[in-house]
């Protein structure tokens, strides 16, 4: 579904992410894993176009996004989210989800502000579709609270519900669990193969090392923007080079 | 906004000159009306995220067009007017693009540059715009008859104030129903979070783009009626310190809430006018007023009543923290 | 034409290089450190100007006493607005915008109700021409050019030499970054407003010195400030200086080349040319 070929990043003189072989395929739960620092991130900005890469290719269910805006990578249907600012912070929780939808064919600019019939129905289906999707993710009781005064973990579930009204193919989640309790963890892992079942193909950033291991299909361990590993979650937690990683930087194992 | 209450005060101001005494006060609702429209279209833009500084220069565009396609090309007002305004929506489209990819404080600047290079441009272009000196003798609109019945020639400033409501009442109708659509909402969002919208599939410059596009309509528009209204129009007419002072109306009046810019314009046209020392005094008293609202209100006017709410609600219980 | 008239107007050129430079490089400082647009600036540059004024025509002293007077006390009273107008807005550009658009209203205005608005001018004691190569140069320019180009100089030491000025540099190159590593920003942006306002109040001198003076002239600073910043590139100090140089050889040579109102529009249009293509300037970072 996804190829990567060679991609790198310089910035000045620092690379990066370092020519980057990489395969998803569709269907598949890919953990991304790596000490701080590795790269993963800036790996995401340059799939999701964010950034654009120095070298090398991207290409998606046969097409060719390399460089390409993130709005159009997105509608071609890989969706990401952020570590940083995943909600629209003084809109509701239904609106931050409602943004996000889009219908294909879309609202038209003139029939939105003319209010058509037409327009008008539309915007039921959105609404409707919103509404699902928050029943999906578990925030339906808070549809009407404003995303700010949402409590961590609840944000990042929302930041994940925004980012599936947007209909992606390959959902590329960057660090999902982050500053969650064990309760929240075992919800949103759960969240996450729901959504998998549901035929999206996850992408996943994780330091949450058990719950990559478990929730992952196949891994691929970066370190300073190189992939220095791949394999299922047994093949990783064995592989000396990836031990080494970890233990050398200092970072956590599983 | 209660919809009753907008529809008596459109009544009220159709009545209005009939209780005005003397052609300076219609003046003055005149130029009220064209502040209200004009800081609410900088609003539209704003809503975006950008701070947009060319209204100026758009008006000035306006005003020219206008003038030039009524006195050298024959066209009719009513045709030259409408077409202003796209010419300026048009000039917006197409600067648009490479301003709104710069951070926020440098698409000011730009915009700022954009005015002065229309007020040079209007200045040096002698051929076309007669220089400095400006145009003279624009002629008032063309003759319309209403109905059959009514015939208006615009010989008195009454005319011009009920031309000025009628666009006022369309402009802000449009302005309204753009902000209240999926376009508005988009537009919020992308001022939110930026690189969030993008990632959901919005293409976020093109929004950008849109909103300084059709913001920039209105000021074309307005700026054709100043010039046949004035019957002349010159470089200067809408420098620096004229969008400074839709920027305050913007500002004061509560750049959050659609009718916070219509507040302001209003308030800040007409007590200048109302009372005599405060027009003397117009730039501090609008200075303290604009510091103020920064310091001390930053929701401005129409923030205003939920603020002494919360203020005399939290006065009346006992402080109780969470 | 003569190289006689050719020399004059380079020189001409050069004297209005340097002072664009001055109220450019002060816009910029302000920007790029504080990331604020103070549409001010032209202000604080005509309150410079009028300092200077006051000391050689009201207090009968030396031009360059005035211009060192004016220069600290406008840079003084930078400090002073940086602490209690912009200081509290720190991060929120758009409202630290909005106070400066008060700031023009308050500073035009309160000189106006002091000083009245007719145009005033002082007579510069520097008068006379010097002759090189058997050319009559003006005093008053060289005198312009000499000292904007030890003031450059001054200012390019201060920012390689001293820890504030290299912590200047860095925040100006990369804003976000250099927060980060523990800096004293209060210290940074009273230096960056000190030195911003100073070299404003230098300019302002220079130009009452060949011109006149009047409470509306900041706005001619403050175009002409931008126009100079989005030539030489949003936030860049050194794109201050080029920008500043071809901006004032072009509004100095290109009249004297060719009839006015070309040369108006041909500065503009490169202007507006490099704001469709390229809007960040010739060394700007503005994405």
């Amino acid at each position: 579904m996804l190829e990567i070929e060679g991609l790198s990043k310089f910035f000045g003189g620092l690379e990066a992410v370092s020519s980057v072989d990489m395969r998803v395929n569709a269907g598949e739960k890919l953990g991304l894993i790596g000490p701080n620092g590795a790269g993963k991130t800036t790996f995401f900005n340059l799939v999701s176009g964010t950034l654009k890469p120095t070298r090398g290719k991207v290409t998606f269910e046969g097409r060719d996004i390399t460089g390409k805006s993130p709005h159009y990578i997105a509608d071609k249907g890989i969706v990401r989210t952020f570590q940083g600012i995943n909600i629209f912070p003084d809109f509701t929780v239904l609106e931050n989800v409602v943004l996000s939808c889009h219908l294909k064919p879309g609202i038209g600019l003139v029939e939105t502000v003319l209010r058509t019939r037409g327009s008008r129905r539309k915007e039921r289906a959105i609404l409707e579709r919103s509404r699902a999707i928050l029943e999906l993710v578990g925030l339906d009781k808070l549809a009407d609270a404003v995303a700010q005064s949402l409590a961590h973990g609840h944000k990042r579930i929302l930041g994940i519900a925004v980012a599936l009204a947007a209909e992606p193919k390959l959902l590329l989640l960057d660090e999902p669990l982050g500053g969650m309790n064990a309760g929240e963890v075992s919800e949103t892992m759960a969240l996450i193969d729901r959504l998998w079942h549901g035929g999206i193909t996850i992408l996943l950033i994780e330091h949450n090392m058990r719950a990559t291991m478990n929730l992952c299909q196949r891994i691929v361990v970066l370190n300073f923007g190189r992939k220095i590993a791949e394999g299922t979650p047994d093949e990783i937690k064995a592989n000396p080079d990836v031990i080494r990683a970890y233990l050398g930087a200092g970072g956590h194992a599983a | 906004m209660i919809p009753s209450l907008a529809g008596i005060t459109t009544v009220c101001l159709f009545l209005l000159p009939l209780l005005l005494s003397g052609p300076y006060y219609i003046h003055v609702f005149i130029l009220t009306m064209l502040n209200i429209v004009l800081a609410a279209s900088l609003r539209l833009i704003n809503l975006s995220g950008q701070m947009s500084l060319a209204h100026g220069g758009m008006m000035t565009i306006g005003a020219y067009t206008s003038a030039l396609l009524v006195m050298k090309a024959g066209l009719s007002f009513w045709v030259a007017m409408p077409i202003s305004g796209f010419v300026t929506a048009l000039i917006a489209y197409i600067i648009g693009y490479p301003f709104v990819r710069l951070k926020g404080i440098y698409f000011s600047i730009v915009t700022i540059f954009f005015s002065e290079v229309v007020v040079l441009t209007a200045q040096q272009w002698q051929s076309l715009t007669q220089g400095a000196a400006g145009i003279f003798g624009i002629p008032r609109p063309n003759p319309v008859s209403l109905f059959g019945i009514l015939h208006v020639n615009f010989s008195s400033k009454v005319d011009f104030y009920y031309l000025a409501l009628v666009l006022m009442l369309i402009c802000l109708i449009i302005l309204y129903a753009v902000e209240k659509s999926r376009i508005g909402m988009i537009l919020r969002g992308v001022q939110q979070a930026d690189s969030l919208a993008e990632s959901v599939g919005i293409d976020t410059t093109g929004f950008k783009v849109l909103a300084f596009a059709v913001g920039s309509f209105f000021p074309g528009v307005l700026g054709a009626f100043y010039s046949h209204y004035i019957s002349a129009i010159n470089p200067d007419a809408f420098a620096f310190l004229f969008t400074i002072y839709i920027l305050i109306y913007m500002t004061v009046g509560g750049e959050n809430r659609f009718f916070g810019p219509i507040l302001g314009a209003a308030v800040l046209t007409i007590l200048p006018e109302v009372s005599r020392p405060l027009k003397a005094f117009e730039p501090f008293v609008f200075a303290a007023v604009l510091i103020a609202v920064i310091f001390f209100v930053p929701e401005g006017m129409v923030g205003l009543p939920k603020m002494l709410n919360r203020a005399l609600r939290s006065s009346e219980k006992e402080p109780t923290h969470a | 034409m003569s190289t006689a008239a050719l020399s004059q107007s380079v020189l001409n050129g050069l004297a209005l290089s340097g002072i664009y430079i001055l109220i450019a490089l002060g816009l910029t400082l302000v920007m790029s450190i504080m990331g604020i647009v103070q549409v001010a600036h032209g202000e604080i540059y005509m309150i410079g100007a009028y300092s200077v004024y006051y000391v050689v025509a009201v207090l009968g002293g030396n031009f360059f006493l005035g211009i060192v007077a004016s220069a600290l006390f406008v840079g003084g009273l930078g400090v002073v607005l940086e602490r209690l107008c912009f200081r509290p807005f720190r991060g929120r550009a758009d409202r630290a915008f909005t106070v400066s658009i008060a700031l023009i209203l308050i500073l035009q205005n309160v000189v106006l109700a002091l000083a009245g608005g007719n145009p005033r001018s002082f007579s510069s004691p520097i008068t006379g021409v010097v002759h090189v190569l058997g050319i009559a140069i003006s005093w008053k320019r060289l005198i312009i050019v000499i000292v904007g180009l030890g003031l450059l100089v001054a200012l390019f030491l201060f920012i390689k030499l001293t820890r504030t000025g290299q912590a200047m540099l860095a925040i100006s190159q990369e804003r976000e970054g250099a927060a980060l590593q523990g800096m004293n920003i209060d210290r940074i942006s009273a230096t960056a407003m000190f030195l911003g306002c100073g070299l404003a109040a230098v300019a302002g001198g220079f130009i009452g010195s060949l011109f006149s003076i009047s409470p509306t002239m900041g706005s001619f600073a403050l175009m002409k400030g931008i126009a100079v910043v989005i030539l030489g590139g949003l936030g860049s100090i050194p794109g201050a200086v080029v920008g500043g140089l071809i901006l004032g050889l072009v509004d100095g040579v290109l009249p004297a080349l060719t009839t006015t109102h070309i040369a108006g529009l041909v500065g503009f249009a490169a202007i507006i040319m490099i704001l469709i293509f390229r809007p960040q300037g010739i060394g700007g970072h503005a994405g």
